[in-house]
């Protein structure tokens, strides 16, 4: 009977949690596809003419086509690079016998107590200087930094896990440290870097704040776009739902399929999935 | 298997009369490889730093010249009531998120946990959504939860018999209108970190607390919990940073109104410098917000800076 009783208990939870997580979700994507009359309505209306003028709307009046363009861009960019820099340093952080590199990983850990205000004013003064703000390299260069230390971070956690012994049998057959790098453990590390892929495409893509500061209107990215309906007087919320919808469909897609990186990834590897 | 033990003498043993050699040329390797991101972090987190700790001791705006007056900026802050404002709300802020976030979120990973693992994936990918989600978005879809006219959360609440509501537009319950929000955006995130946590405590321990007799509270008080706990320090430390320096969800949301009742530090920096060009004056708000972060969370850094190997 108690038994029972916890049963229901457990299944009444997650159902109410799941209403919770889903509704929000669901009410935006689904006034995306509502007219206006529909959409302001006091009692939630389900039943409804089904339409793409917002969808319409947003790609053509709000130009949320070119800023669905610049932020492929911008994620994709940064993310490579992310990816290439990150990657190399941290195998020089671990695999060679460098002074001090325990103090630099540590050090690299700090920059999550840095309240990113106090970087956006003197970036935007260097970005604005050398000429590049308005341009898509300015978000880029701040998503890079922002990202990096993280990204060091968590690819040394997955070099620490390769034992050292794959590399250096590979250097007893005549390989350089490099050629050891790309043929043994490379492939080894490629879930890390998996990680690192969706967890720097995601900050990029989600980014505000730099964005906001460093871009002009030819260059706004998605969550630049969201903010200035945000900030309208009145919101315009169809085109606004489904520009949001649009902005974070990719992301939920690809969240579905690799969120055991996400435990993982955000936690350096201090969580293994 | 540790990365910092000497890989030298078994590689260069053969080759012993060009050791010293070689050894230098992996060195300057190393910095090779290293260089580029050093050179990046330098640049966009170090150099930005060091500027805004010394801006703080200025009275600077843009166009102007700046004039030194060195603490002058942080005592302003200190008897400023909305910065003093802003300091308190984003403490309550934190607190109320993090210990909210923490709470649902591993108790879900645990119920999580009890059912039949492909339902309990099933169940974790669709909660884990919010988290996928930008923070600005989460504050236009939550905006428009709270519209006072349309909006879902006061067509709940007037079915519930609540009609005075203040929602986001009364200075009572402003701020606790942003802390659901962060909730609902956040939790995935910790449902996602406990339940890996959770999948490596081994599962003999269960079975010796069911032959014990041990009811479900003394097992996830004398087991769960405590085999957790490196799990929920790292939480505690990514949460409770994020949550501390939230902008975005407030920016969205109230943009720190009415009555600066939910105004945090980053937004009352941002506010100074952007709206008021007071430049000096945000660096100060700022370098206080990175002050109050180290000393907050600086001791369990400590404890966490070297990512665990044994886990």
């Amino acid at each position: 009977m108690r038994r029972k009783v916890f049963g229901a208990l457990k299944w009444l939870i997650l159902a109410i949690f799941l209403i919770w997580t889903i509704v929000p979700i669901a009410l935006v994507v689904i006034n995306s596809f509502k007219l206006p009359k529909d959409i302001f309505t006091v009692i939630p209306t389900l039943i409804f003419e089904p339409t793409i003028d917002n969808y319409v709307k947003a790609l053509t009046q709000s130009n949320f086509g070119l800023y669905f363009f610049n932020s492929t861009v911008v994620a994709l960019g940064s993310t490579l690079v992310v990816i290439v820099v990150g990657t190399f340093a941290a195998y020089g952080l671990t695999s060679f016998q460098l002074r001090g590199a325990n103090t630099i990983a540590g050090a690299f850990l700090v920059s999550k107590l840095v309240p990113v205000i106090a970087l956006l004013l003197p970036l935007f003064i260097i970005i604005n200087g050398i000429g590049l703000r308005g341009t898509l390299f300015a978000p880029m260069i701040a998503h890079v930094a922002l990202n990096l230390p993280f990204a060091v971070w968590l690819m040394m956690s997955f070099i620490r896990d390769v034992p050292q012994e794959l590399e250096q049998a590979a250097m007893i057959d005549g390989c350089t440290k490099m050629q050891a790098f790309w043929r043994v453990l490379f492939p080894v590390i490629l879930p890390g870097i998996a990680a690192l892929f969706i967890l720097s495409m995601q900050y990029s893509w989600n980014e505000l704040l730099f964005s906001l500061q460093l871009t002009t209107i030819d260059t706004y990215t998605l969550p630049v776009g969201i903010a200035s309906f945000v900030g309208a007087i009145s919101v315009d919320w169809g085109t606004s739902s489904a520009a949001a919808t649009l902005t974070m469909a990719p992301m939920i897609a690809i969240g579905f399929f690799v969120q055991k990186y996400i435990a993982e990834g955000t936690t350096g590897g201090a969580v293994k999935g | 298997m540790t990365r910092t033990s000497d890989i030298g003498p078994s590689v260069a043993g053969p080759i012993h009369r060009r050791r010293h050699s070689y050894a230098q040329k992996e060195q300057r390797l190393a910095i090779y490889l290293i260089l580029p991101a050093a050179v990046a972090i330098t640049l966009v987190m170090i150099l930005p730093l060091v500027f805004a700790l010394v801006a703080s001791f200025f009275q600077y705006s843009l166009g102007q010249q700046p004039v030194f007056i060195f603490l002058g900026n942080y005592i302003q802050f200190f008897q400023d009531s909305t910065a003093l404002r802003a300091l308190l709300n984003t403490a309550i802020f934190t607190v109320l998120s993090l210990s909210l976030c923490i709470a649902i979120g591993v108790g879900i990973s645990v119920l999580l946990k009890s059912l039949a693992p492909r339902q309990g994936n099933v169940l974790r990918a669709i909660f884990a959504m919010p988290i996928l989600i930008s923070p600005i978005i989460a504050s236009l879809i939550w905006r428009y939860m709270y519209d006072p006219t349309y909006g879902l959360v006061y067509f709940v609440l007037n079915g519930l018999g609540i009609h005075d509501f203040g929602g986001l537009t009364s200075s009572s319950t402003a701020l606790i209108c942003i802390v659901i929000t962060d909730v609902w955006h956040a939790t995935p995130f910790i449902i996602l970190v406990s339940s890996a946590g959770l999948t490596v405590i081994p599962e003999e321990l269960y079975e010796a607390a069911r032959i014990d007799g041990a009811n479900a509270a003394r097992t996830l008080f004398n087991i769960t919990l405590p085999l957790l706990t490196k799990v929920l320090v790292i939480l505690v430390l990514i949460r409770g940073t994020d949550a501390f320096r939230v902008f975005d969800l407030i920016y969205g949301l109230t943009g720190g109104g009415p009555a600066n009742s939910t105004t945090s530090l980053s937004i009352f920096a941002y506010q100074q410098a952007y709206e008021n060009n007071q430049m000096g004056y945000a660096m100060a708000a700022s370098v206080v917000t990175l002050i109050a972060l180290i000393v907050l969370f600086g001791p369990l850094m400590r404890n966490s800076a070297r990512p665990a190997n044994d886990f």
